[in-house]
């Protein structure tokens, strides 16, 4: 059985970005398991604009931004198995993976680093009534069908879920020639970043539904209708439906953490962000298995993944140096209208420099103030001038800043 | 010329038609959709029932304990899955005790045996399933209930049947049927000719004895709605049903085979056209009557909610009669135990066509069908199977881990798959969490490549399905 010093499942944004910073901090001996043909994941069909801005300060596309980190991988000759999928991890680090060229291998690491990103809520999630024809699929896998393979699924369109990649896939077909005929989001707000309702629904004329949801699939073999309601709360109101005859329902309703090996593996998840539990060095319940990027939980830009998962690299080999200390932590809290926080434990003695808080609100707000307390005394106030669940929250915090607390951390917002 | 025509590629026909392929006969099986088992067989509760609530003397009881009693061999033979995990009807509060007495009577009266049957009480119930809901008081233990994986079943035996000889003939709507000395029977390919008709239509089961003759009963489509859950929840151990009312078996918590846990079936008579449509009131039944059962339901990690229909007759029983057109046969009205009933009453069936035709034996019947399942072999065997065909180490669904060398295995076996879900059918990809968001393209690639047609003319299951409608590279067409 072959031993790494680090192995590193998944070769998207996350992967690639904690390898690179790994092999950085002198890990010599490092091996990323990638499934898929290529390296870079799902960057690789984002093939419009917006990624890089904090990382560059420039705007590139999704393949561009993964090729500079590709590049520097390739540089830096760390070792990676495309076409390569995990089929087990275990508590003691190791891990089968299979290929068709070795077969089912059995490997060993002395760290794991899990980048396995995400998958989207599907419809059969979400149990929409009617028929089950072709036609309905995921925003996700159309843009894949479209950017990857060169084919249109339809030509009529109608998106649920006003999720960014179903906002994205708004333009990008109806640059394609498709009539793209509205987008219903059940909240009263959109679930995607402002700029992409700009540029992708406002620019094109698409209207978007708010407080609407699709409420009847029809079609024998391939769609031929959806009808929307409104909506109070999620219950729909009768007498308000509106017909849509469309060959295309795309859903871009969520992104949930993958974790079907951390499971498998007895990592602890957090059911508020489906991804494991993890402490300031990113590190899960099972000691030596860290986790970063959508695995962990689900950033709305590539940037965040990529200086998150830069952490993880750096914590990880730390780890392989003996250098992190497994001593007492306390748990950070999501208070009053925060959904989550990562990380979720905070270990005093592994903290070197700044700490930077990953949130997200519960609804919207404007005008209100993030509050984050220190074994229930205010440490930090944060003014905000406008709060969306759609966007993520960092908070940053100094070492020092937690030199008096011993028994947790806790955010809330205060309007 | 046919000695023998079947009408329906369910698990019905295909039973049927397995043990025909036993004796010397020609035979053919007609289905007008693009696959096989699109209509009851792939939506229903995949339960093989012990035989415990059908009303003793009728043909549904006797077939449903016999064929229970047939099914693990079968599955052994045919290399379908088959979870021995028992089953128990509960009652949920004190008034419903003496009806769970009543019920093991019944059960007993139907064949089952003591050995077979126990009532237990509420600490045993609460051991064997920690999710039961408090209310419950007693249970019935059924330890002959099982679970089987219904597509397969259909599958394999039509496989196994035509490595006996059996013929199948898809996108072969039967429009009329006449006898003069034989019978011929049009469809949209053409006229077939034989010496006995099996109709085994299902839910068009009526419409199609009505071509010939007029039918003695009426198929009412009775809907069932379903939820899937993912293969992460352990909810229940065994089959957990509520007690029997005149609706049927009630709303049933079922661990499947590949892990999912089955929550279900609704029963409502619906128009055909209506027949595999969820319904908003059909989700919100399931989510109130499964919860008089079973506690802690994790309805967030619902995968995939569908609807099938049953094929229920005006007779309130089994339909398995020569009709008075000597050779017609109709195997109708199959709702439920019918999954369960299947191999027994393919044996009577063939008892019925031995009184047309002399049936003699073949002596190179061969039972056996085998699956490459990569989740079956340990590592040493896997790692032989992959250097005779590498692509068995190629995983295209990461849900549930398929390697490409299986989906291309179903695609060119004897009925093999030919559509998105044809592949999910068979060897599963699709099925897992992530609803083929991730594997179906990758299914399509091979499906076109192996079947060397373009990947835009590839169907998610049905004719005119296409998932892919334009090209928008290479060169202009």
């Amino acid at each position: 059985m072959k031993q790494y010093d680090l192995i590193i499942i998944g070769g998207g944004s996350a992967g690639l970005a904690a390898a690179i910073e790994a092999r950085k901090n002198g890990v010599e001996s490092i091996l990323l398991l990638e499934r898929d043909a290529e390296l870079g994941g799902i960057l690789l069909q984002c093939i419009h604009n917006g990624f890089g801005l904090k990382v560059f300060k420039e705007e590139l596309t999704g393949p561009e931004y993964a090729e500079r980190f590709i590049e520097e991988l390739r540089g830096m000759n760390i070792e990676y198995k495309l076409n390569s999928m995990v089929t087990t991890l275990k508590p003691d680090k190791t891990i089968q993976y299979a290929n068709a060229n070795e077969g089912f291998v059995i490997v060993k690491g002395k760290a794991v680093i899990l980048t396995m990103g995400c998958y989207e809520r599907s419809a059969g999630a979400i149990n929409i009534p009617g028929n089950r024809p072709s036609g309905v699929l995921t925003a996700g896998t159309a843009q894949k069908y479209l950017n990857i393979d060169g084919y249109l699924v339809g030509k009529r369109v109608f998106i649920l879920g006003s999720g960014d990649i179903g906002l994205i896939m708004a333009r990008r077909m109806s640059l394609e020639g498709a009539k793209v005929l509205g987008v219903a989001e059940i909240l009263p707000y959109s679930s995607g970043l402002q700029r992409n309702i700009v540029q992708c629904l406002d620019d094109y004329n698409i209207p978007l539904y708010l407080n609407h949801t699709v409420t009847e699939i029809i079609g024998e073999s391939k769609l031929s209708k959806v009808v929307i309601s409104k909506v109070d709360g999620f219950t729909k109101i009768k007498g308000t439906e509106k017909e849509f005859e469309v060959d295309t329902l795309l859903l871009s309703v969520g992104l949930i953490p993958e974790n079907g090996l951390s499971e498998s593996c007895g990592i602890e998840l957090d059911p508020r962000t489906k991804g494991p539990i993890v402490d300031e060095s990113y590190q899960t319940s099972v000691e030596g298995i860290f986790a970063c990027g959508n695995v962990l939980h689900v950033h709305d830009l590539v940037d965040y993944v990529t200086s998150e998962a830069k952490k993880a690299g750096y914590k990880a080999a730390e780890y392989v140096r003996k250098k992190l200390v497994n001593g007492e932590s306390f748990r950070t809290i999501a208070g009053e209208g925060i959904s989550y926080v990562i990380p979720q434990m905070i270990n005093k003695d592994n903290l070197v420099d700044n700490v930077e808080l990953f949130m997200r609100v519960r609804k919207v707000y404007r005008d209100a103030n993030i509050i984050i307390k220190g074994d229930n005394k205010v440490i930090k106030i944060i003014k905000k001038k406008h709060l969306a669940p759609a966007e993520m929250e960092i908070v940053k915090l100094k070492v020092d800043d937690f030199k008096n607390i011993s028994k947790n951390l806790s955010i809330e917002v205060e309007v | 010329m046919y000695d023998v025509i079947i009408i329906g590629s369910g698990v019905i026909g295909a039973t049927i038609a397995r043990e025909l392929s036993k004796y010397n006969l020609k035979t053919i099986i007609l289905e007008k959709e693009f696959d096989v088992a699109l209509g009851a067989t792939m939506a229903n509760s995949a339960i093989v029932h012990s035989g415990h609530d059908p009303i003793p003397g009728t043909l549904k009881a006797k077939f449903n304990v016999l064929g229970n009693r047939m099914y693990k061999k079968m599955s052994e033979e045919l290399d379908i899955p088959f979870l021995e995990c028992g089953g128990m009807v509960v009652a949920v509060d004190g008034t419903q005790i003496e009806e769970l007495k009543q019920l093991h009577d019944r059960a007993l009266k139907n064949g089952l045996k003591d050995n077979e049957i126990r009532i237990l009480n509420q600490g045993e119930v609460r051991d064997m399933e920690p999710n039961i809901s408090d209310t419950v008081k007693k249970a019935l233990y059924l330890l002959t209930t099982a679970v089987t994986f219904p597509w397969e079943v259909a599958i394999a035996n039509i496989e196994n049947a035509m490595d006996n000889g059996v013929e199948l003939s898809l996108e072969t709507e039967v429009l009329d049927i006449n006898k003069d000395k034989n019978f011929k029977v049009s469809t949209t390919k053409g006229v077939f000719e034989s010496r006995v008709v099996i109709n085994a239509a299902g839910i068009y089961a009526d419409k199609v004895s009505n071509l010939l003759v007029k039918s003695n009963y009426e198929i009412k489509p009775r809907r069932g709605e379903y939820f899937v859950l993912d293969s992460d929840v352990n909810l229940v151990n065994s089959v957990i049903y509520p007690l029997p009312t005149e609706k049927g078996k009630g709303v049933i918590a079922t661990p499947q085979y590949h892990g999912n846990v089955l929550l279900g079936p609704t029963s409502d008579y619906v128009d055909l056209d209506d027949k595999t449509k969820t319904s908003e009131e059909g989700i919100s039944y399931i989510r109130d009557e499964i919860s008089k059962t079973i506690k802690n339901v994790p309805f967030n990690k619902v995968i995939r909610s569908f609807a099938g229909s049953r094929a229920t007759s005006t007779r309130n029983d089994f339909i398995i009669e020569e009709t008075d057109v000597k050779g017609f046969i109709n195997v109708a009205g199959i709702d439920s135990p019918g999954l369960t009933a299947a191999p027994a009453i393919s044996k009577y069936v063939t008892d019925l066509v031995g009184k047309r035709i002399k049936l003699t034996k073949k002596n190179d019947f061969n039972p056996v069908r085998r699956v490459t399942r990569i989740n079956k072999l340990d590592t040493e065997d896997l790692n032989e199977l992959v250097k005779r065909d590498d692509r068995f180490g190629h995983i295209v669904c990461r849900c549930e881990n398929i390697t490409e060398g299986e989906v291309i295995e179903s695609i060119h076996r004897k009925c093999g798959a030919r559509s998105v879900v044809g592949v999910k059918m068979r060897v599963r990809p699709g099925s897992g969490r992530c609803q083929g968001g991730f594997c179906q393209p990758e299914v399509i690639k091979i499906l076109a490549k192996e079947l060397k047609i373009d990947p835009m003319d590839i169907n998610y299951n049905k004719s005119g399905s296409q998932i892919l409608n334009e090209s928008t590279k290479g060169e202009a067409k």
